[in-house]
């Protein structure tokens, strides 16, 4: 075969009909050769993958008018997007483990909490995070979103198994999981007192589940529980992230 | 793309729109852009315009901080409030604010995403929190005889308590609030945030506090993986 090829190139002018074929079975069999080596080193991540990126300012435009985000802002986000999902793979889009690396400063453990916040986002069920279903989401945090969507949101969280109601069993599993990520634990009794005063309280029907109804009249009675439902930082997203000025397709 | 402008044109408000913008757009920034400021529009005919009302949220001003005219207001030496200012110790009368199970879940690392923001920009908190299993009393006494040999004052109001750095730092003196929560008979979740001063200051300030508050701290909520820190240390 190296004989062959070489004779290939020395002559560069006509090919015999013996070199056509050679050439014509090399050929394919060099593409095939380049095609497994560039899917194997794609396993290994020597290469980065085909970047599954929006290009196009139009997206960007899209994405404002579908939230609460200026063009800039988007832009803005668009970076964060890029760090988030680059930091363990790199294709575009946010996976789990990238989810919980940002959030924990660590890729690997069980947290019902981030499988909620994961799901959440994960708006077409494919297993990951990409742009668009980023900008839904994150939109929810806006301080001017309507506190309607913030609590909806909540809700969802919450609502474990989301059969549309949150179920005691779902709020046991939870303080259980706040517990440990506290590490510390309760007895059963504690942890059944705490439930009971929390149902007391926000179970008007007593019916041992919440619905929406009940969730809202809670949180309106509550409103440090959706604290964490507001991030003041996105309303200063293009300070923070100012490297897309270099990039923007808008004037300022 | 920059966009230069002479001072010829900005006194004519000579200017384009983008051609995406509609045609409402276009004529509001044309009345917010007039260079007569008799005939300019106003903040007010600004908010009753058609095109700025849609889909507007006027805006919901939620606390980053602890706005220190509440805290005050507690701490209020006048006696006007309804709480008595006690610089001296005295009998609790009442107990300390109670934390239901969803206020407790929503204190989740995994529910409170600005660390997303935070770790991109190397940001740090401005509050932290820690579980303990002793009483409220205890962990007040504790706090207070741990902040004052390090130049703190120490306010108390009940269950929350305001801590004010006698030095003056990089952005004023720190004040420190710190608050706790009944979470179940033998559980409290201690607060502790910045109110005033340097974020970094807050930290080592932090970082000090929790030495002297080892043996009331369960553990806390934030354990850095660094493998430095043994006891509570603030969240990066």
């Amino acid at each position: 075969m190296g004989s062959t090829s070489k004779s290939l190139f020395l002559r560069s002018s006509s090919l015999t009909i013996g070199e056509s074929i050679c050439a014509a079975t090399m050929i394919p069999i060099v593409a095939v050769i380049d095609f497994l080596i560039f899917a194997t080193t794609n396993c290994f991540g020597f290469r980065p993958r085909p970047k599954k990126f929006l290009c196009g300012f139009a997206d960007f435009t899209r994405l404002a008018n579908e939230s609460r985000f200026s063009v800039n802002e988007i832009e803005a986000l668009y970076e964060l997007f890029k760090k988030l999902s680059s930091s363990i793979i790199d294709d575009g889009s946010i996976h789990k483990e990238e989810l919980q690396l940002a959030l924990f400063h660590a890729p690997y453990g069980i947290n019902l909490f981030l499988d909620r916040v994961f799901d959440l986002f994960d708006e077409k069920r494919n297993g990951v995070i990409e742009f668009d279903e980023f900008v839904h989401a994150i939109n929810v945090f806006h301080p001017y979103s309507p506190v309607e969507d913030k609590i909806d949101f909540a809700f969802r969280l919450y609502d474990l198994r989301q059969t549309g109601f949150i179920e005691r069993e779902e709020v046991k599993q939870m303080v259980i999981a706040i517990l440990m990520e506290c590490e510390t634990t309760l007895s059963d009794d504690l942890l059944e007192e705490i439930i009971d005063k929390t149902f007391a309280d926000a179970d008007a029907d007593k019916d041992g589940q919440i619905n929406k109804e009940e969730w809202k009249a809670f949180v309106l009675r509550h409103p440090s529980l959706l604290k964490n439902m507001t991030l003041s930082h996105l309303k200063c997203v293009t300070t923070l992230f100012p490297s897309f000025v270099y990039n923007t397709g808008v004037e300022d | 793309m920059e966009v230069f402008l002479t001072h010829n044109q900005i006194f004519k408000a000579d200017f384009s729109c983008p051609l995406w913008f509609s045609s409402s757009a276009k004529k509001l920034i044309k009345k917010i852009l007039d260079p007569n400021p008799l005939t300019r529009i106003t903040i007010s005919e600004i908010i009753e315009n058609d095109w700025f009302k849609k889909g507007y949220m006027p805006p919901m001003f939620e606390q980053a901080d602890v706005s220190l005219d509440d805290v005050d207001a507690i701490f209020n030496e006048s006696g006007d409030s309804q709480n008595l200012v006690v610089e001296r110790r005295e009998e609790w009368s009442s107990v300390p604010a109670t934390m239901n199970a969803f206020e407790l879940i929503s204190t989740s690392q995994g529910l409170n995403l600005g660390s997303l923001f935070e770790k991109q920009m190397g940001l740090v908190k401005q509050e932290t929190r820690f579980t303990s299993k002793c009483p409220a009393n205890e962990i007040i006494s504790k706090i207070e005889a741990a902040a004052m040999p390090m130049g703190f004052g120490v306010k108390k109001n009940n269950y929350k308590m305001k801590l004010l750095g006698e030095k003056t730092g990089r952005k004023g003196h720190l004040a420190v609030t710190t608050e706790i929560f009944q979470v179940a008979p033998s559980l409290c979740m201690v607060e502790v945030r910045k109110s005033k001063g340097d974020t970094l200051e807050f930290h080592t300030f932090y970082n000090n506090l929790s030495t002297g508050l080892k043996d009331i701290v369960w553990k806390t909520t934030d354990v850095e993986k660094d493998g430095s820190a043994a006891g509570p240390s603030p969240r990066r």
